[in-house]
């Protein structure tokens, strides 16, 4: 059994290599072309640093809007999809839907968006929203899950109601849960903001595009090197406001 | 104080954890519930305020009904009954204070509470609960911080805080050191004694449930299979009880 586990994966993977013309000659034979482009974007061309750094504000800006909306959006969709909280009825389609929207990543999302409101940041923080409210009610919903049954009872026990008994049962296990939830999102939706502007949707990505269209390598280093940077700077930032957390 | 008929509890998927109980208790008794685990003391107790749904019987406590109570009445007769558990269930990142606050949920407006603002009168009840079991130099530590007995002790005064007229607890012991078993059975007959509370208790050791109980209900495979007074457990009472398996 499993040997023949083995196989199956074994074969799956070597069609798949073969399917999409995975070949270690070509990317050796590619090197050359690599070290190329690399040679060709140094040194950075630090006139368009203002630029750069003009997008990478709006990129963060993206980020920390969106993540914070969709903190608060997906809260009652936590509950609701939360096996131990809500009634069978509700939890079922609840979760369904959430997995449902939670297949879509943010940039198509983004796409969907601009062709809804047009061009610009604005798009982008629509997409980040609706991405990371399917994805953090999903977090937080297993967080609900996860907690422990005895302080619950004890609330119960008291005669409180349902609001009292979440309020004072289940937000004190889950609250420091959610918030690193909301911290480790905005990390990720950092680096999913930095190819927004790849489709229109603001922020440092479409710096980046623009100046590789217009084969203009040093430039395109320079909005790098600042992406490195700020991505750099707010894991560092949410890390640490992580650690606090615990 | 507790009226229990026929009461049976049926556990998923098909375990009979109380098989037809039938008794009474009255208002100051301190009864013990006696037995090896496994036999539905557990079970029992918490089919009394329906933290378990009771398959059949009935329950009435305080002259008020428990089973077929609508959400609010139960809500209601709940908050007469004090629960203290095995495993303490305190809320670990809430204050010694706050955890012991709790216990007037039932009592305080819900949705200021749910703010976090209790009237200042429930708030000084809370703090004399915390002094009443010797823990108010505590109010201010957060709950997972303190010791084991310490726990037990802020649970209890979170059942305190109820303004109950009767006190359920299971197993309020067995997670602690043996050395502590005294301090908290003390704790919970002085309460019986000064307030008159209706306690019911439950215990596997046999001379503890002695040492205080006024009565003593053997449970054995979900039936009580002996109800009287501690002087009449005899070596064939505790055989009944036990199973020739000594406790």
């Amino acid at each position: 059994m499993r040997r023949a586990t083995a196989f199956v994966i074994l074969l799956a993977l070597g069609w798949a290599a073969w399917d999409t013309g995975a070949d270690p000659v070509r990317l050796v034979r590619g090197m050359p072309w690599l070290v190329d482009i690399v040679r060709r974007m140094l040194p950075p061309d630090l006139r368009v640093l203002p630029a750069a750094l003009a997008g990478a504000a709006t990129t963060v800006e993206i980020a920390l809007l969106g993540t914070a909306v969709a903190a608060v959006l997906a809260l009652p969709l936590a509950f609701l999809s939360a096996r131990n909280v809500a009634a069978p009825a509700v939890f079922y389609p609840a979760r369904t839907a959430l997995n449902f929207l939670r297949s879509v990543d943010t940039l198509v999302y983004a796409l969907v968006f601009v062709a809804a409101v047009g061009l610009g940041p604005f798009p982008g923080v629509l997409a980040v929203i609706a991405y990371t409210t399917t994805s953090l009610a999903k977090l937080y919903s297993e967080a609900i899950e996860g907690i422990e049954r005895g302080p619950v009872d004890a609330i119960t026990a008291t005669g409180a109601t349902r609001l009292q008994v979440l309020r004072f049962g289940v937000l004190p296990q889950v609250l420091p849960l959610f918030l690193s939830y909301v911290l480790y999102r905005l990390e990720t939706n950092i680096r999913a903001a930095t190819v927004l502007g790849f489709v229109g949707a603001g922020g440092i990505g479409f710096y980046l595009q623009t100046y590789l269209r217009l084969i203009d390598y040093p430039a395109a280093s320079t909005v790098l090197l600042v992406t490195v940077v700020m991505v750099m700077a707010v894991d560092f930032v949410s890390s640490r406001l992580r650690d606090r957390l615990v | 104080m507790i009226e229990v008929a026929g009461l049976r509890v049926v556990l998923p998927p098909a375990t009979v954890a109380v098989d037809g109980v039938d008794l009474a208790i009255g208002p100051g008794e301190f009864v013990v519930i006696l037995g090896p685990s496994g036999a539905g003391k557990t079970t029992f107790l918490r089919a009394l305020n329906r933290l378990v749904e009771p398959t059949g019987g009935a329950v009435r406590v305080a002259g008020r009904a428990v089973t077929g109570a609508s959400v609010a009445e139960l809500r209601s007769v709940r908050r007469q009954v004090g629960v203290i558990f095995q495993q303490f269930n305190l809320v670990r990142r809430l204050s010694a204070l706050d955890n012991v606050l709790t216990g007037r949920l039932g009592y305080v407006a819900p949705l200021a509470s749910v703010a976090g603002r209790f009237p200042a009168r429930d708030r000084a009840l809370a703090r004399e609960c915390l002094a009443q079991v010797g823990l108010a130099h505590l109010a201010d530590r957060r709950a997972d911080t303190l010791s084991g007995g310490e726990q037990q002790r802020v649970a209890i005064a979170r059942a305190l805080a109820q303004s109950p007229s009767v006190i359920l607890a299971d197993e309020p012991t067995a997670s602690l050191d043996p050395a502590l078993t005294g301090s908290i059975m003390e704790a919970l007959r002085r309460i019986n004694m000064e307030r008159g509370l209706t306690l019911v208790v439950s215990q596997h050791q046999l001379a503890t449930a002695l040492e205080y109980a006024t009565r003593i209900v053997g449970f054995r495979r979900g039936r009580v299979v002996f109800d009287g007074p501690p002087s009449a457990v005899t070596p064939s009472v505790v055989e009944s009880i036990y199973g020739g398996a000594a406790p």
